[in-house]
């Protein structure tokens, strides 16, 4: 059984890990990870809502 | 085999030595230069060599990519930023993976020293790092890497700059500027959301043609482009002069172009040079479209100065206050003095912060 594991995969905007699980030449279990968080949901929380919309823009 | 010089490469991708004249001579301007210097530009453009270039994305939205990728048309200013050699750039790049990240070891490797480190986003350092991870490496890892071994750092955008929208409150991740993470490092931070690429390729060609980076303010935001207040010149700046505000969106004074600053417009408290050179090509910014500026350049912003759309308290010259607002006075002048006195303190906090030389 081998894993191979994909960071960064470019060309996207984000930051994005792929791990596959290969046996036999065939994938047999995958997982994706975005790998950057920032907590915009807590930023925004208890915010004038008239500004949310220029901080979840920025996402 | 020699390597092409820039002057070559934008020779070779159709640009003429007039329009090549004429992007010389816009920088100089840019850069608060006599315009007898575009002759100096244009002279170190011709000769020097393409410097190499790697672009880290850390804690970003990739807004400030966008502001460099995206214009309607090639641009000569991105062309120089294109012909610069851009070994590593995520969003752009072909390889993924192992690959990508050997593209980046063989800069920092070969060009030590030598090449220019472009960072966009913040820096997390809450539990150790983890809220930002590249090819298994934290963005602190990589950033004292890259950063460290670079000629110099171009902190690109607000975040990079002083942790930006990442680290608005509560700063989830505990997020902060690259000079901030790493203050050995040689940083030149270009804050603005997003950056203005103006700026970037201003920087950069200062940099070719005088061998130094442009000369920097205490935040390192370089003066030529951050050493003016955007009140000052504000198009709108006559109808603060004269009283006339905006009361409500979409009222006559809003249709009229009047000024933003009872809408809540922070622009006399923020530097940059917005009003001046705009965005997407000198075609507009905030204010000239309608909306308040909220001082996206300036150092923690989402908080410093309040919600973007309350109004500044205590700029010199509104003293139209007394009258045309008599009424709510004594009730908005108890929270004004209170989010004045905030804005202080954040203001001597962050300073304090800053200033490591």
């Amino acid at each position: 059984m081998a894993k191979i594991a994909i960071d960064p995969v470019t060309r996207i905007e984000g930051h994005l890990r792929l791990e596959v699980e290969i046996d036999g030449g065939k994938v047999k279990d995958a997982w994706a990870s975005g790998t950057m968080w920032r907590g915009m949901e807590l930023i925004v929380k208890n915010r004038d809502p008239r500004e949310v919309w220029a901080i979840l823009s920025r996402i | 085999m020699k390597e092409e010089s820039l002057f070559e490469s934008l020779l070779r991708r159709g640009v003429s030595r007039r329009d090549f004249m004429k992007f010389c001579t816009s920088m100089a301007a840019t850069l608060a230069l006599p315009t007898a210097f575009s002759a100096q530009i244009a002279e170190a453009l011709e000769k020097k060599q393409k410097p190499y270039v790697v672009w880290l994305e850390l804690s970003d939205c990739a807004g400030d990519s966008e502001a460099i990728l995206r214009a309607s048309r090639p641009t000569i200013g991105q062309l120089v930023l294109d012909v610069i050699s851009l070994e590593y750039h995520e969003t752009i790049m072909a390889p993924s993976g192992h690959s990508a990240e050997k593209s980046l070891q063989d800069v920092v490797k070969n060009h030590k020293g030598k090449y220019i480190a472009i960072v966009e986003g913040a820096i997390p350092l809450k539990d150790g790092g983890i809220y930002c991870t590249v090819g298994g490496r934290t963005a602190l890892e990589i950033a004292k890497e890259v950063c460290g071994n670079a000629m110099a750092t171009l902190a690109v955008g607000s975040c990079a700059s002083f942790g930006g929208v990442a680290a608005a409150k509560p700063n989830p991740t505990q997020c902060v500027g690259v000079k901030e993470a790493l203050p050995s490092a040689t940083v030149v931070n270009l804050p603005g959301c997003p950056v203005n690429p103006e700026n970037v390729t201003a920087t950069v060609v200062h940099f070719l043609t005088f061998g130094a980076l442009p000369a920097l303010d205490k935040n390192h935001r370089p003066l030529f482009a951050y050493g003016k207040r955007i009140h000052d010149n504000c198009e709108r700046r006559p109808h603060f002069d004269a009283g006339q505000f905006v009361k409500k969106w979409g009222d006559e004074g809003h249709r009229l172009g009047w000024c933003l600053y009872e809408v809540g417009c922070k622009g006399p408290q923020a530097y940059m040079n917005c009003p001046t050179i705009r965005y997407n090509e000198g075609t507009s910014w905030p204010v000239m479209a309608g909306h308040p500026c909220f001082a996206c350049a300036m150092p923690q912003s989402w908080d410093a100065l309040g919600p973007i759309y309350s109004r500044l308290p205590n700029v010199p010259g509104a003293s139209y206050q007394a009258t045309a607002d008599k009424v709510g006075v004594a009730v908005v002048g108890a929270a004004a003095a209170g989010v004045a006195a905030h804005a202080i303190i954040r203001a001597s906090t962050s300073k304090g912060k800053q200033e490591d030389k």
